[in-house]
This record gives C-alpha cells, structure tokens and sequence, in this order.
C-alpha cells in the first residue's frame, strides 16, 4: 500500500538527488571501476605470461582458453545444463533443509526439555562435516539428483536448527513477560514474538547455508554424479583440461553470488524496519 | 507490622477515593538459588492500595520490588499470603486487571508503534481494524499520531516510553504497575514524562503503583509512598505526600516546602539500613 503513495514521488526524488547522494554515486561509480582494472590487469597479466611463455597453459589454462571453452561449452548446451542441475539441486537441498531446520529450531523452544536432550546431538552434528556422509547417501540414493538434494538438505538442515533454535532461546524474559502481563497464551508467544525475534538469526543461517549447501553438492558431484558443474570439473580435472575447469569454477562463483544475492533481497525485504 | 503511618495534613483538592484496590496481607517470597539453599526475598507485605490512588515503593536496590510486582501481576506465585483485588473477577486471570510498564520500554523493533500499541488488543482477538482505530486514537490524543506509522528505532527514549504507556492503557487495565519507567532517560525528558504520566493517568482515573529508587520522583508524583526495608523486604514506613494532586504538576511539586522534609525523612529511612547493610 505505502509503494503506491511513495511511487510518483520517487522520479522527483532521482531528479533532484543532493550534492552528497551525487558524491556518494561516483564514489561506488569509482570503486566498481577500480574492481574492473584489477579483473582486466590480471587477465592481462596471466595472457601475457602465457604468449610468453612464462606460464604453462597446460597446468594453468589461459583467459583465452577459458575464453574459448565457455563459448564451445554455451553453444553446445552442456554448460547451462550442467549449471541447471547443479543450481536445481542445491536450491532444493538448500530450501528444504534450511526452511525445515528453522522451523524445527523454533519448534524446539516449545518444547525446553527436548531442547536440553537434544542439544548434544545437535552440536556433535553441527561439527561433523556433512561429506563425510556422502558416500553413505549415495549408496542409499543413488548418483542422481536425489542424492544430491539429500546431501545438502543434511549439510544445511542441522545449521539451520541450532541457529533458530539458540536464536530463540535467547529472547529477553521481559518481552515473554510482558506478553504474558498482557494475556498472551502460549502459541501467541510463538508467532507473535518467538518467530519475528528469531528471524535476523534465521537469515542468517540462510546466508551461512548456501555455502554449506554449495559444498555438500559440489562433494557429493565429484564422488558420484552423471552431471552438474561438479562432474564437469571433477572430468575435466582428471582430462588436464584447465581451461574447462576454469569454466566450471567460475560459473560456480557465478551461481553462489546470485544466491547470496536473492538471500540479501529477501533480508532486506523482511528487515525493512531495522534500517529506519 | 508497625509501619508508622505519618501524615502531612495535605487537602486534596481532588480527594481519592478510599477503598481499597489491591489488598497485599502478608505477602511471603522464597526463592530456591543454584544450590538449592533457600534465600528469602519477601518477608512480609501486608499494603492496602487505594483506589485511584498513586502510591509509590522505594526502597534499596535489590530489595525484592519487581519480584513483588510480579507477584501482584501474576507472572509468579507468592510463597505465602495473599493478594486481594476488589474487582475480583474469578473466571480471568489477575493479570488482565493488570497493566505493567518497565524500566525499558520493551517495544518491539519489528512492528510498527501502531502495530507495538495495539498488542494487547491484538492478543484478546480485536480485529485487526478495531485495533488500529483505537490505537490510532489514543497515539493522536498523545502526540504520537505521526509517528504511528514509524518503527520504534526512530523514536528518542521519552517518544518510545510514551508509546509503551500507551500499549499499556489501551486494554483498559484498573491499575496500573511502573517498574522504574524513567531510569533510562535522561533529567529533562524525566521532568516532562513525570508530569505527563500522572496527568494521563489521573485522567484515565487508574490505580497506580509506582517503583523507583528516585526519592525525589516519589515525592513529586505520589499520593503515598511506601519505604521499603533491604532484603528481606518488609514496608518500613508509610508517608502521605499529595504534592502533585495539590499543585496538579510534579514540578511545581518539587518546589514545596514538604518535599525537602519528606526527601530527608525518606533518606533517613534508607539510610539507616544502608548503615545496617554494611555492619
């Protein structure tokens, strides 16, 4: 609702931008700028090395290799499949184990006493690196997607968990009693308090998680997988294909931050409070 | 108990009425530490309340005052003794007669202040337009109706405490506990917020019952106030002050002759058991 009454403010607003939001743009203008030369200056400098003969193309690939690999692994098709299956199956993973851990996590303050028994399992799960499952889940799964999604459901869930679940048992005992000195059962503590106080830290589960889920996929492709950027840089690294491995790690790179990014939106979206 | 009752000879100009809100009769806490060693926090308290009266508590820190309103409110159990209300509703709970306001204002950084005022209503199933009606009522009728819409974060401390006087009254409690409500601010907003409460409050016609550790607050905003002993606690003395009834402002209560006695007699109440603390 409060969008349609700022709307047609906001074009005025750009227009007359003061002297300070101005600077403040060419600042990030520069900074941006900056990033690029440093991008372009160690291409540079690698492509260099290369067509002189300072650095072997075979043990490092060179930009116009890498160069040259995508644009092959595009037209073919084999790298937007690869990347689709490596992006569907951590999404879900992802999602799933992240979404459901957090919920437990909050379940759990309901229940203090599981909480107490469980809290052992938790942290010794919580240490464990969740590959070390893999080979596990791949026997009981298979080396199809399913597999894929379990492991980084597994790796994301358990963080997921602890978080929310500390997260809310570290609410002030004043705001409880002030809920209850205003007449609130239980269940209304939950949704009213419990849940909006545990959101920053469930956000920030989410943000640890894509790493998580990354990793868990990415494993549990090199161990066992017939696709996915994992295969594809698991193959090419045994094949000494460099350039294809560079393909493959930055389209991984590519695929983190755009997760990172869609996370950040929704943060800023749910947050919009703590920036007033 | 012989808490001497001493009276100042004030007239009220707007008398209170005389009976009793909240009747505290031997009020008794023990609480059970890590241990397991039992540490008494509440001797005996035995206080009547009146009526529309503002009654203030002080007493050393640590002395077992917010223990005591939780007791009165109902969030814990009195070991012993008991508390009577005289609007006893038998089928709700003590503390929906109960409206309870604290040292932090406990506003919640998610919602909005319309939303954070409109709680209480919220949580006894008002709809949500029913309670932004009233909420939006009671924020404008106390300077806060452009910010409703603002989140707590935007707010100074005296803005954020009037707020969660607000939440407090909007669901209509008969009396009204304030644990501490201006510790967190600074001298001036103080002085202003004082006046301001207890004129809200005199206009709702609620009973208030007031804990500071601020002698000087108790004197200008109260009717009574009651000194309480260290730990554990037991009402000391009871004084009739009714500065701020008869000026009808806390500061010009202040200015009063009766307020530098009333603070030294307090003082010498606390005093004594500071004293008696250290041996």
């Amino acid at each position: 609702m409060s969008t349609v009454l700022t709307a047609p403010s906001s074009p005025a607003v750009k227009k007359t931008r003061t002297p300070r939001q101005r600077r403040a743009r060419q600042i990030i203008l520069q900074d941006n700028a900056w990033r690029c030369v440093i991008i372009g200056l160690i291409l540079l400098l690698w492509q260099t090395g290369v067509d002189h003969k300072f650095i072997d193309p075979f043990l490092m690939g060179s930009p116009a290799g890498i160069g040259a690999e995508a644009w092959r692994m595009m037209l073919s098709g084999q790298l937007l499949t690869d990347t689709m299956a490596t992006v569907k199956a951590t999404v879900i993973g992802f999602l799933g184990g992240s979404i459901l851990g957090s919920l437990s996590g909050l379940l759990l303050w309901y229940c203090k006493r599981l909480a107490r028994i469980l809290d052992p399992f938790l942290i010794a799960l919580n240490g464990l690196p969740k590959i070390s499952l893999a080979p596990m889940i791949i026997i009981w799964f298979g080396s199809g997607m399913f597999s894929k999604v379990a492991l980084a459901f597994i790796a994301t869930f358990v963080v997921a968990t602890l978080t929310a679940y500390q997260g809310s048992h570290q609410i002030d005992q004043s705001l409880v009693n002030l809920m209850r000195s205003l007449g609130a059962k239980q269940q209304q503590i939950f949704t009213k308090l419990v849940v909006p106080a545990t959101m920053p830290w469930i956000i920030s589960a989410f943000r640890l998680n894509i790493g998580f889920a990354l990793i868990a996929e990415i494993g549990g492709e090199f161990i066992s997988s017939d696709t996915g950027l994992g295969h594809l840089i698991f193959v090419n690294g045994n094949l000494f294909n460099l350039n294809a491995v560079w393909v493959g790690v930055l389209a991984l790179m590519v695929v983190a931050v755009a997760l990172y990014l869609v996370v950040s939106q929704v943060e800023k979206h749910l947050f919009s409070w703590s920036r007033q | 108990m012989n808490a001497a009752v001493r009276t100042a000879a004030i007239s009220d100009t707007e008398p209170y009425k005389q009976e009793v809100a909240i009747s505290l009769k031997h009020l008794r806490k023990t609480f059970e530490d890590e241990d397991g060693n039992l540490v008494e926090v509440i001797r005996d308290i035995t206080l009547d309340v009146r009526e529309k009266e503002f009654i203030s508590i002080v007493g050393p820190s640590g002395c077992g005052k917010t223990t005591m309103f939780n007791i009165i409110s109902s969030l814990i159990e009195p070991s012993d003794g008991e508390i009577i209300l005289r609007k006893w509703r038998p089928k709700e709970r003590r503390g929906s007669q109960i409206g309870y306001m604290l040292q932090r204002d406990l506003l919640f950084p998610w919602r909005t202040i319309l939303d954070n005022v409109s709680l209480g209503l919220e949580l006894s199933g008002a709809s949500k337009a029913e309670c932004h009606d009233k909420a939006y009522d009671y924020l404008s009728r106390y300077g806060l109706g452009d910010f409703a819409k603002a989140y707590p974060s935007a707010l100074s401390g005296g803005m954020r405490q009037r707020a969660a006087l607000i939440r407090t009254l909007i669901t209509d409690p008969d009396i009204i506990l304030l644990d501490e409500p201006f510790s967190a601010l600074d001298y001036q907003t103080r002085l202003v917020l004082e006046d301001e409460i207890v004129s809200i409050l005199r206009e709702f016609g609620k009973t208030v019952v007031l804990i500071t550790h601020d002698i000087g607050e108790a004197i200008a905003m109260s009717d009574r106030i009651a000194v309480m002993t260290q730990r554990p606690t037991m009402v000391k003395n009871l004084y009739d002050v009714g500065l701020a009834r008869q000026y009808g402002s806390c500061i010009k209560a202040r200015s009063d002759a009766r307020y530098q006695t009333l603070f030294d007699e307090i003082w010498a109440d606390l005093d004594i058991q500071l004293g008696a603390h250290r041996s």
